[in-house]
């Protein structure tokens, strides 16, 4: 399998204190992750870094991992599309990164429908923008989406009237408008209703069929219901890693985060 | 569903419009030129004056209300607009003068002596008869008026660039534009910043070849000019907000961090907000000087700015006929609070003078209006007469 996103020994700290310390991450295509540890373990650090809003004190974020033939010396060599760390916010969204806050982050004013109409992939220039009109293919595409997400009958209310589950979904409705390869979803559970959350599973499982998702999360029964590889942080770097029962017998583990 | 608010936004600027025609028709035909002349020349420019401004609260919109840079430094394009095509009127109009003076002589004036009368007739006033090299380009309109886009638009690409690109937002941006126009207004106070120190331009209103055609007819071309331009720019914009780039603009306004990371470039699109409406403001400031017939560098005041904001905020931001209307609505106040038509009220002792407690009364309103009312007087209006759901 080839790997989409590679994070090679980063470190950061901000006024003397190591928020992230020399820590290795790596996820492949369609890979489904999750990434779970107490609060002010790193994890929204983490993802400042990969999607370019604080850059590490040292370090390398790759993207796109290719093989290339070498005729020369007659082999494979591994080459990487991208190198994130000399990259801004929005050219990393553009390379297909979509990042997902904590906070439900939508636009509150607009209707449903324009939230998905803005992060719609298209050419982003000022420019081009100022002509683009929505075709069929587009116009189908968001109602596909709108099924996904379960807000077909919501499309021309308001974001800002839906509930908190619902915002949540349209948020994550607005990344896959984006087409993107590497989704990074933070506490998407947080403030839901049980019935709510089976569907959040039921979505992320969903996703990754064509996409890689690292899922944030302190909850750990949800981690559990997304059967997936699971990495514990704990004060920055990585505790340990495995399956959610490998990593939940681990004495370590269960001394920083579940013993308490 | 979204047709017919189509159809209604569609007719809203159609009513506009016919409002404007109207109003112009209107003042034409009891103009003095035109009419009976129940309405004074004096008027007309002030209501030409007024439309001008109406069209730089309609930028100041854009800027504050769609985009949220709160920029209080527009009207330092304005002044601009008004410095650069200032230039070519006195230029021309002294040249004009200079000239037909020299008729009479034996001899006819050489280039060096017609430069030198000109600049004397223009200088003079800031001692010196040298033509500064700023002015170069002030014997040709053409080129004077692709300055009055230029010049700000340049200022403003730069000075936008570098806010922009160092995200400097909110508050700090507020001060940074408040600090370009309170420079710009101290350079252009000195004598040798090359436009006549605190004299700045003057006799404005005489425009050179058509001076025949008297005032009065004058300011009813003004007028006229003012108001199609305004009615562009109202068209122009109301187009903008309404297609995808304006629903991103507003997505700016309302949750920054998001629409970068959606992948749209941020700066990019405040950028050409932020220099779209200073040409604009530029362009509104050309065609009020030669209305008001001077300008100096105190139209450049800081506190010129901060009025633009506050007469957006009283009609209501983030709706253009809001910033129309408040414009209006001030600045008519105003002219006539202080221009001493206000009846003055004694208290017995005290007795309150409006040329001087005008502002009180606005600052007074601005209070009360922003309080009862968030989105201003149509926040206000919108309120009684739309029933929201």
């Amino acid at each position: 399998m080839n790997t989409l996103l590679k994070v090679e020994k980063i470190s950061v700290s901000f006024d003397g204190f190591k928020a992230i310390n020399s820590l290795s991450y790596s996820i492949g295509k369609n890979e489904l992750k999750a990434i779970i540890g107490p609060n002010g373990a790193g994890k929204t650090t983490f993802m400042d870094i990969i999607t370019g809003q604080t850059k590490p004190d040292e370090g390398k974020v790759l993207f796109g991992e290719r093989s290339v033939w070498l005729e020369s010396d007659q082999k494979y060599q591994v080459v990487w599309d991208e190198n994130l760390l000399m990259k801004s916010e929005s050219q990393i969204a553009l390379l297909g990164i979509g990042r997902k806050f904590q906070r439900p982050t939508v636009f509150e004013l607009k209707t449903v429908f324009e939230n998905l109409f803005i992060s719609m992939k298209k050419n982003r220039s000022p420019f081009s923008v100022l002509f683009q009109k929505l075709n069929r293919d587009e116009k189908n595409l968001i109602e596909k989406i709108l099924g996904e997400i379960s807000l077909k009958n919501e499309q021309d209310r308001i974001a800002g009237e839906l509930s908190h589950g619902q915002k949540q979904w349209l948020e994550i409705g607005m990344l896959l408008t984006q087409e993107p390869k590497l989704l990074l979803i933070d506490e998407p559970a947080a403030g839901m209703t049980s019935n709510e959350r089976r569907q959040t599973v039921e979505i992320l499982k969903k996703l990754s069929a064509d996409k890689s998702v690292i899922v944030v999360e302190h909850d750990m029964e949800f981690v559990k219901d997304l059967e997936c590889e699971v990495t514990v942080l704990h004060e920055g770097s990585i505790l340990s890693e495995g399956s959610i029962e490998h990593v939940s017998s681990n004495n370590e583990v269960i001394e920083v985060y579940l013993g308490r | 569903m979204t047709n017919s608010i189509n159809d209604l936004l569609a007719r809203h600027t159609l009513i506009f419009t016919i409002v404007i025609v109207m109003f112009s028709l209107f003042i034409t035909f009891f103009s003095e030129p035109y009419g009976n002349g129940l309405i004074s020349t004096s008027f007309v420019k002030t209501l030409g004056k007024t439309v001008c401004l109406c069209i730089i609260a309609l930028a100041m919109d854009v800027v504050w209300g769609y985009c949220g840079i709160l920029s209080l430094g527009h009207f330092a394009f304005f002044g601009l607009g008004g410095y650069m095509i200032g230039m070519w009127l006195m230029y021309e109009r002294t040249a004009i003068i200079v000239q037909e003076a020299a008729t009479n002589e034996l001899l006819p004036l050489t280039e060096t002596e017609l430069s030198n009368a000109i600049g004397n007739q223009i200088f003079g006033v800031v001692g010196g008869y040298e033509i500064p090299s700023i002015w170069m380009f002030a014997d040709s309109l053409g080129l004077q008026l692709i300055l009055v886009i230029a010049v700000p638009g340049i200022l403003a690409f730069i000075f936008g660039w570098l806010a922009f690109r160092s995200r400097v937002t909110g508050v700090y941006l507020s001060i940074l534009t408040q600090a370009l126009t309170l420079a710009l207004s101290l350079y252009l106070f000195q004598n040798d910043s090359g436009l006549r120190g605190n004299n700045g331009l003057s006799g404005l209103q005489n425009i050179p070849g058509i001076e025949y055609l008297g005032q009065e007819v004058i300011s009813i071309g003004f007028f006229w000019v003012s108001c199609i331009f305004l009615i562009s720019i109202f068209l122009l914009f109301h187009s903008l907000m309404k297609s995808k780039f304006g629903l991103i603009i507003t997505s700016i306004r309302d949750n920054e961090t998001r629409v970068r990371f959606l992948g749209y470039n941020v700066e990019i699109y405040k950028l050409f907000i932020f220099v779209l409406t200073a040409i604009i403001s530029s362009i509104a400031g050309a065609l009020y000087y030669p209305q008001a017939g001077i300008i100096n560098p105190a139209e450049l005041a800081p506190i010129a700015s901060i009025y633009l904001a506050v007469w957006v905020a009283i009609g209501g931001r983030g709706k253009l006929y809001g910033a129309i209307i408040g414009a209006a609505f001030v600045s008519l106040f105003s002219s006539w609070f202080t221009g001493g038509q206000a009846p003055d009220i004694p208290l017995g002792i005290f007795t309150i003078e409006w040329v001087n407690w005008w502002t009180v009364l606005l600052g007074f309103g601005f209070v009360i209006i922003t309080i009862f009312s968030e989105n201003g007087i149509i926040g206000f209006l919108r309120n009684i007469f739309v029933k929201e759901k």
